[in-house]
Formats: C-alpha cells, sequence, structure tokens
C-alpha cells in the first residue's frame, strides 16, 4: 500500500520511496560547492542565520546537541564552540556525499564531532538524550516531516530545545520579486557556478512547497513538542521555529 | 536582519557580564515586553542565562511601560523615575530584567583592544570618554547661557524665586477665599 503513496518532490509528484533518492542524487551532484552556492544565492546570509540560530538555542557549555541534516558541518563547528570540551555536538546527515564534506571541514578544523550518516524519520539515539536538536535547511527535504519531527522530539531531553532553520513564507509585497530570483535567478546561478541548474530548480520549487510559518508551527505542536516560537528573518524568506519539549 | 543585529549584540554583552547571565537564569525561558510609545519590543531569556529578541508569536509574562519622557530621566539616572515604571504581570522577573538591564557594562575598551591592540584601545577610549566628557560639559554651559538669557535679557522662563512667591501669594488667596467664605457662612447663619 505505502509503495503507491506519493509526496511532492519540488513541482512534481513522485512515489514516497523515490523522493529519498532523488533529493540524495540532488545532494549529491551539489555536494562540493553547496556553501559556495549557498554563499552568493543569500548573498552571505545564511551564515548570519545560523549564527542567530546558534544564539537563539540557549546551548551552554556541557550541553548535547543534535545537527540533523547538517551537511556541511557550519552549524555543528559553531555548536561545538558553545558546549566547549565537556559538551557534545553530533553531526547527521542521510546523505554520504554531504556528510563527508561536512566531516572533512570539521577534522581539518580541529573539531572533534562524530559523524554519522542517518535517516533523520529514525534516528540511531536514545530517548531524553539531547539538550538541543536543530535541522538547518533540511526538513523540506524530508518525506515524512512529521515522522521526523516527532523523532527529534523524542530525542530531546525534557525542556530541550528543537530549532527548525528553513525557507518560509515570504512578506507578501516582496513575493513577485522573490519568485522571480528563485525561478529565473537561482537556476541560471546554479549553472554558472555549480554546473547543475536542475538541482537548484529543485531548490527553489521545494522552498515553494515547503509549509509555511504558521503551519510549521502546528506541525511541530501536533509532533508533541509543548511549546513553539518562530522568528522571520529577512522578511519571511527564512523562518527559525523553535520548540520545547515540556 | 534587526533581529539577529540585536541578539547578536545582548549575547555579546552578555558574554562580557556573566553575572547577568546567573542573575536570569531561574527565569530561563521567559519573555517581558517592554513598551515604549510609540514602539515595544519583547526579550525572551534564554535557557542558558543569556538575552534574545522574542519570536513573533511569543507570550510574555511581563510588561513593563514607561513614556518617553520617563525613558529620558532614566537615562539621566533620575532615582525617583524609576518608581514611576509601570509594571504589569511577574513583578519579581520584570525587576530583575530591568535591574539586569540597567546594570550592564559594555565593555568598548576590550572590544577594541581586539582589533586595534591593548594600548591603542586604551588610549581610543581614554580620547572618547574625554570627548563625551568635554561635550556634556559644553552642553550644560551652553543650558546655562541660554537658561541666564532667557531670564535676565529675555525673560521667556520665571525665575525659581517668582515661582515660589506666585506659589506663596496662590496659597495666601485660597486661605483668604476660604476664611471669607467662612465668615459669609456664618453671618448667613446669624440672619
Amino acid at each position: 500500500m505505502s509503495e503507491n503513496k506519493q509526496t511532492h518532490f519540488g513541482f512534481q509528484s513522485v512515489n514516497e520511496n523515490e523522493k529519498a533518492r532523488k533529493v540524495g542524487e540532488v545532494f549529491h551532484s551539489v555536494a562540493k560547492k553547496y556553501d559556495l552556492m549557498n554563499d552568493v544565492m543569500s548573498a552571505g546570509l545564511h551564515r548570519s542565520w545560523k549564527r542567530f540560530a546558534v544564539s537563539v538555542s540557549g546551548v551552554k557549555a556541557g550541553d548535547k546537541v543534535l545537527d540533523v541534516a547538517g551537511g556541511s558541518g557550519d552549524l555543528s563547528r559553531l555548536f561545538a564552540k558553545k558546549v566547549g570540551p565537556t559538551g557534545q555536538v553530533v553531526l547527521t546527515d542521510i546523505n554520504a556525499s554531504m556528510l563527508a564534506v561536512g566531516r572533512d571541514r570539521l577534522i581539518d578544523d580541529g573539531a572533534a564531532v562524530p559523524a554519522l550518516q542517518c535517516d533523520a524519520e529514525k534516528l540511531p539515539f536514545p530517548d531524553n538524550y539531547f539538550d538541543c536538536v536543530i535541522v538547518a535547511f533540511g526538513l523540506r527535504n524530508m518525506t515524512h516531516k512529521d515522522k521526523a519531527l516527532a523523532e527529534m522530539r523524542r530525542v530531546l531531553k525534557s525542556g530541550g530545545r528543537l530549532l527548525v532553520l528553513e525557507f518560509s513564507q515570504v512578506w507578501k509585497p516582496l513575493a513577485p520579486i522573490y519568485d522571480a530570483y528563485s525561478f529565473k535567478l537561482l537556476p541560471m546561478m546554479g549553472k554558472l557556478f555549480a554546473k547543475d541548474a536542475e538541482s537548484y530548480q529543485y531548490l527553489a520549487e521545494s522552498i515553494r512547497m515547503h509549509p509555511d510559518q504558521e503551519t510549521l508551527k502546528q506541525m511541530m505542536l501536533d509532533a508533541g513538542l509543548g511549546k513553539v516560537d518562530y522568528y522571520n528573518l529577512a522578511a519571511g524568506v527564512v523562518a527559525l521555529h523553535k520548540g520545547w519539549k515540556l | 536582519m534587526l533581529k539577529p543585529l540585536l541578539t547578536h549584540l545582548l549575547e555579546h554583552l552578555s558574554d562580557q557580564n556573566q553575572w547577568a547571565r546567573q542573575a536570569l537564569l531561574p527565569f530561563a525561558g521567559k519573555t517581558v515586553r517592554f513598551n515604549l510609545p510609540p514602539t515595544s519590543a519583547s526579550l525572551t531569556i534564554l535557557e542558558d542565562g543569556g538575552l534574545a529578541m522574542a519570536g513573533e508569536t511569543a507570550q510574555y509574562e511581563a510588561s513593563v511601560s514607561l513614556t518617553p519622557s520617563l525613558a529620558l530621566r532614566l537615562l539621566a539616572k533620575d532615582t525617583a523615575a524609576q518608581t514611576q515604571i509601570k509594571v504589569e504581570g511577574d513583578t519579581e522577573l520584570a525587576t530583575t530584567l530591568a535591574k539586569v538591564l540597567q546594570g550592564m557594562k559594555w565593555d568598548y575598551e576590550e572590544d577594541l583592544s581586539r582589533v586595534f591592540g591593548d594600548i591603542s584601545a586604551t588610549k581610543i577610549s581614554e580620547f572618547g570618554q574625554h570627548v563625551v566628557h568635554t561635550a556634556k560639559k559644553q552642553s550644560i554651559n551652553l543650558a546655562e547661557m541660554l537658561t541666564e538669557y532667557w531670564q535676565e535679557e529675555l525673560p521667556l522662563i520665571a525665575k525659581k524665586r517668582h515661582i515660589e512667591k506666585f506659589v506663596q501669594e496662590v496659597d495666601q488667596l485660597r486661605d483668604d477665599t476660604a476664611r471669607l467664605e467662612k465668615r459669609l457662612a456664618k453671618l448667613t447663619a446669624i440672619k
């Protein structure tokens, strides 16, 4: 039965079983130039958004942090500084190519962060283990977002925080400019810098298919988080949701 | 853009004032709204005792309201103005946060030293303090000069002793009127 279930892959409708493979292909293709493209696409703003997420996390020395779909590892690096030698950060990603990039960078930086290839819908960690779980620009690529959110909540300690940094619904008056940028300029930049227009076309489409701020907030509450708040960044281009496990 | 920037500044200030984190830690997860018409802002206390701007849908546990004139008096370190701040909700939370915000100091010399080195940072800091001190002194001199001009040369402002005399005369008139009223009432009663 489940084999016939459909889900979206950008604007296309695909079999649920196919989505993970297709997303895997996209990220395998962009892995090497992922951060460069992020810098080009967001004019470097993604770094500020990630730093903001780390600031708002409330993570302190000695805490345990899980970076889900952490790919190139830039958030893990920031968290590793925050938790210090007494804390622990674990980097995970379903995609081996992205994870290899992140793992190598962290090793080069001298950060002792374990990198683990796993599915966010089946996290290999015990219940009530982490003080903070973060997923940045990863949730929209997951096939069953509800399952992934419930799983991330499961591994959180009571009082722990789940942070979701993700593209969201832009402020209405800016929508036409944002659409033109996403569907015209973004694939062109993908072709120019990463020689891969199709993957960046998928990125633009997947952003549009992702739930808006209020819907994601409700999804997090439905996943069992006790309280959820969100921040709009860059007029809603990106939103940071913070949920507490009470 | 503003939220990440302000949160970064608050985080920096909290790092420089570790005592503030300890003071705020018991209130982690709580939000306070500050109303200063025509604007307002909410601050959330983080799990590590740090401060951040609150999110779009944050519910606040306490609110602190002050008028623009009151804010100016507080900036001028007028202790009497503190009693006029309107606090609603969790007063302990609001009072603690207000005290922390007032007590936080920006160690700008430390920040400058990272860019220019210790010696240059001290010199720049001393120069900055001298400029601020001189500007403050000059402002007071200018204010005193204008006050004198408007009191003596082109009287626009009343002198203190004139106001006191006027107030005394008003008091005298009020008392006299009250006495007259009583006398009239007595005479009316005799008739």
